[in-house]
């Protein structure tokens, strides 16, 4: 916010303004500038070396390694089928959980926040957990449920349906990791905002789809945005759940990112940096509407 | 236009939910969705669209297959205007068989030892007799070697040098590496057979030289090739583990080199067709046309390109010079068959767990 | 978080989608937990007291811990710091930096560590520097610190920035008119809204930690009693056919991590009520 932000030049000149007032003051008025400006720079060096060390110097490790890579040779390792395969996969199923987060968080977020019902509190609990489990748990929870040794392995196998080692596991995993985020935002907003214009829209005879259509929505419109697009970051970003359920075969259960892992286990550098690239450049493309996102979403 | 926006927007979302469930749907079909059918007859079905294969490697001979897959294809599907896609997984032995017991689907298993095929044949998913295919089932083989830096600067000569205080040695996890079963077996034998400088020439023998290897291993990985990544990222100073991944690693330009132990195993790869899951899939015809050429002279010469030993017999000799021969090798039917080593090493409380006590100062 | 109320009640379309949604995280996310806790603890304490006797499953637990709580410490510290700097001091390219610190959140955990290892790797000039002076960042424990410091940096920043942001001038102006030392202006008008932020990001940043797979595992070498972390291990057990050893493993993980959850919101609330 603006007004609380100081400008550290008429902050000093504001301190030597009242020093000068208070010229009986013990402490004369030099060192102490010179003081503050050191303790200036002081934090400000630790903050800059700190991000340095462990925001910068990884970013840049991979920009310098696709400049010396050549962009030709990493598009070209990019266009074998099996990254492209690879890749789709981790399209389809980002574009499977954002949708069904979305609708579901939402529906979550209104569910939480306005109504009453027994269950409110676990719910809230339970829409927040994914954050707290290491996705190799999740591949291991889904397994337990889902494997051929698993809770409903028998009757999966009565209907032929596949969902460990196959695409269903895969979507099951990254819909768990990614549920909280649309929630989340949601769910703030919705505190923040109270029900008054929903109220007023009942008052004046609107149904409740229209009152969330036409009151609600709008109004979450950039919060949800912004969970939809965290949403979309851990989506791809999945790995852990999707290793130990799909099993990384070649074509069939590889998503962009165990690509990366078994590119690495075949010494094919190449496409495992070309693949890594690409994933970073498309995080730094999302990282760009987040920030368009959130700026709106604070007004 | 005058249609009121927020029913303009629903139908929006309603459009997108639609066009990304079909999305979703044709990703499902796409992955092998098999033409499930309750009864077994393969005549029946179809033969139009592709075939997909599964293969079920352990973790070694992937670039092995890389190239005899697509060799495969040429020479089978193409003659006969049939569309053959592979998909491929590659995991440690012992991981790969419980993977394929716990749903998935390969129709062909290559493993890197017998027990590991048996796996899954109890689990109710082989229901032929796979060893009496030709040459036992068995469809490669190697030798367990010891990988070195390059010039070997430790002097390492044999198994009892592994054994030397200070040296940090590399193997696999045997629960789930097939590798590292064979590199204990090795040891075993060696020892047992008088070959490996061990106190005495038997279990005991070997139980002691284990330990003091094994006090030396700072690290198990879950496969030998994940292992043989972990020696090229630098640690350790010496790799137990088969000659041909050692071949593959330099032929991709590593720098390091292998020592042949006096005494060693001869390693033996089998391969079997999953008979449900063919069946399932109706891909019995293909799969058992791949397995009668991987033991073609073709096959076996891209096998030897990629380290590993043939079992016919005309390629063995033709190659016979990049293979070296140790002065004593045995196999795995010399200590008793893998029903005899569950037994002496690697049953729980047996000779391994025994090793591994000693290794750990008796804990 | 009390429900506001409705000047009328649900209507039937809206308790349907209220009720499908709970049934869908009731199966989605309750379900498979409830499975990892059946299979963590249903042979009584058998699994754990097994998992605990284990020399490298202790070693993993306890490598996981330290690390992250020294992920967290360090996050409280410089995390508080940038957060200051950022809001407080008008730097150059201040905009890029707050960007920046959304990218971890952005980018996929494996993608981190493969950056990481470009940087550190044998081959790489900072990796063969650091292994002669005998300090080897990557398959080594500095490696995996650096790759929690990574995911969990936004954490406390993003929780201190608006924190500070909030602060009333009048009050920082007040103290300085009334002759407090810089130090004297930070404890009084700083510290009490900071600290309950910052502390709770902390803890939070801990419970992220714990869990972190993707970076660790390219990163680390994932050398047992050495650089093998509590979530990696658990890879293994499933691997190696194990999934009891799995299960107990992530049934502890999930106790501290909902332990820490709880620590952490009480934090906020309490500590930040009384100062706040």
């Amino acid at each position: 916010m603006a007004e609380a932000t100081q400008d550290s030049v008429a902050d000093d000149n504001r301190l030597a303004a009242e020093l000068s007032r208070y010229a009986t003051s013990q402490r004369a008025a030099p060192p102490r500038l010179w003081r503050a400006r050191l303790g200036r720079q002081v934090l400000t060096g630790t903050a800059a070396f700190y991000l340095l060390l462990v925001l910068v110097a990884p970013l840049a490790a991979i920009v310098y390694e696709l400049s010396s890579m050549g962009i030709g040779s990493a598009l070209a390792s990019l266009l074998q089928p099996e990254a492209l395969s690879a890749l789709r996969m981790s399209l389809v199923l980002t574009a499977l959980s954002v949708t069904i987060n979305t609708v579901v968080g939402t529906s979550l977020a209104i569910a939480i926040v306005r109504h009453q019902f027994p269950m409110r509190r676990v719910v809230n609990a339970l829409a927040d957990l994914p954050l707290a489990v290491s996705p190799v748990m999740v591949g291991l929870a889904f397994l337990l449920l889902f494997g051929r040794d698993g809770w409903f392995g028998a009757a999966l196998e009565q209907l032929d349906l596949k969902v460990v080692f196959a695409f269903g596991g895969l979507l099951l995993g990254t819909l768990f990791v990614a549920l909280p985020y649309t929630v989340r935002e949601v769910a703030y907003v919705l505190e923040e905002l109270g029900t008054s214009e929903e109220e007023a829209a009942a008052t004046l005879g609107a149904s409740p789809a229209q009152i969330f259509w036409r009151v609600t929505l709008p109004n979450i419109r950039f919060a949800l945005g912004y969970g939809v697009l965290m949403t979309l970051a851990r989506s791809m970003g999945e790995f852990g759940a999707v290793l130990v359920l799909g099993g990384s075969i070649s074509g069939q259960t590889q998503t962009a990112t165990t690509f990366i892992h078994d590119a690495i286990e075949e010494r094919a550098t190449g496409s495992a940096y070309g693949m890594a690239v690409l994933l970073a450049l498309f995080s730094i493309g999302l990282l760009l509407a987040l920030e368009w996102a959130k700026r709106r979403r604070k007004l | 236009m005058n249609v009121p926006s927020h029913r303009r927007r629903a139908s929006l979302i309603t459009a997108c939910t639609a066009t990304l469930l079909w999305l979703g749907l044709s990703a499902c079909n796409s992955g092998s969705k098999p033409a499930a059918s309750s009864n077994a007859d393969t005549a029946a079905k179809p033969n139009a669209g592709p075939i997909n294969l599964t293969l079920g490697g352990y973790t070694t001979p992937r670039e092995a297959y890389g190239q005899l897959l697509p060799a495969f294809r040429d020479q089978w599907a193409k003659p006969r205007s049939k569309e053959l896609t592979f998909r491929e997984s590659y995991l440690g032995s012992g991981a790969q068989a419980r993977a394929i017991v716990g749903g998935f689907e390969a129709d062909v298993a290559a493993l890197s030892l017998e027990p590991d095929i048996d796996v899954v044949k109890k689990a109710g998913l082989i229901t032929h007799d796979w060893k009496s295919a030709p040459y036992g089932g068995v469809v490669t083989r190697s030798i367990v070697v010891i990988g070195v830096r390059e010039g070997n600067p430790k002097n390492i000569r044999d198994w009892e040098d592994l054994a030397r205080p200070g040296l940090s040695v590399l193997t696999p996890n045997v629960r789930t590496s097939g590798g590292a079963r064979w590199n204990i077996a090795a040891i075993w034998g060696a020892a047992v057979r008088g070959k490996a400088n061990a106190k005495t020439s038997d279990a005991e023998g070997a139980i002691k030289l284990l330990g003091a290897i094994l006090h030396n291993v700072q690290n198990m990985d879950a496969g030998a090739r994940e292992s043989l990544l972990q020696f090229e990222r630098g640690v350790g100073d010496a790799i137990i583990t088969y000659e041909n991944e050692i071949l593959v690693g330099k032929q991709k330009g590593q720098k390091y080199e292998y020592v042949v132990p006096r005494s060693t195993i001869l390693i033996e790869n089998p391969i079997a067709v999953v008979d449900r899951n063919v069946d399932k899939h109706g891909t019995r015809e293909t799969a058992e046309a791949l397995l009668q050429f991987l033991v073609t002279p073709e096959a076996q010469q891209v096998y030897v390109q990629h380290g590993l030993r043939p079992v016919l017999e005309s390629t063995e000799k033709a190659a016979a010079d990049k293979f070296p021969a140790p002065a004593d090798l045995f196999t795995i039917r010399d200590l008793g068959d893998w029903a005899g080593t569950q037994k002496s090493i690697f049953d729980t409380g047996a000779g391994y767990d025994r090793a591994l006590g000693l290794a750990n100062g008796g804990s | 978080m009390k429900p506001a109320a409705y000047a009328l009640a649900p209507q039937r379309g809206e308790l349907l989608l209220r009720h499908s949604s709970v049934l869908y995280v009731l199966a989605m996310v309750a379900l498979p937990l409830a499975a990892l806790l059946w299979f963590g603890v249903s042979d009584g304490l058998e699994s754990l007291s097994q998992l605990l006797r284990s020399q490298v499953a202790r070693r993993a637990l306890w490598l996981t811990f330290w690390t992250s709580t020294l992920v967290a410490v360090l996050n409280v510290v410089f995390g508080s710091i940038t957060a200051w700097v950022l809001v407080r001091y008008r730097i150059p390219g201040r905009a890029v930096v707050s960007a920046l610190l959304d990218l971890p959140l952005a980018i996929p955990t494996l993608v981190a560590g493969v950056m990481l290892g470009i940087l550190y790797g044998p081959t790489s000039f900072l990796g063969r520097h650091f292994a002669g002076l005998g300090v080897p960042i990557i398959f080594a424990q500095p490696g995996i610190i650096l790759a929690l410091l990574f995911v969990t940096v936004p954490f406390v920043v993003r929780a201190v920035e608006p924190v500070l942001s909030e602060i009333d001038v009048g009050e920082e102006e007040a103290a300085k008119i009334l002759g407090a030392t810089p130090l004297q202006t930070f404890r009084t008008v700083f510290l009490p809204a900071l600290a309950p932020a910052a502390l709770s990001a902390g803890i939070r940043s801990l419970g992220r930690a714990l869990g972190e797979f993707g970076s660790v595992v390219v990163v680390a070498g994932n050398i047992p009693m050495k650089t093998l972390t509590a979530p990696v291990f658990i890879l293994g057990e499933i691997e190696g056919g194990a999934p009891r050893m799995a299960s107990a493993m992530s049934v502890l993980l999930l106790a501290i991590a909902l332990l820490l959850h709880t620590t952490a919101g009480f934090v906020e609330r309490r500590i930040g009520a009384r100062h706040g």
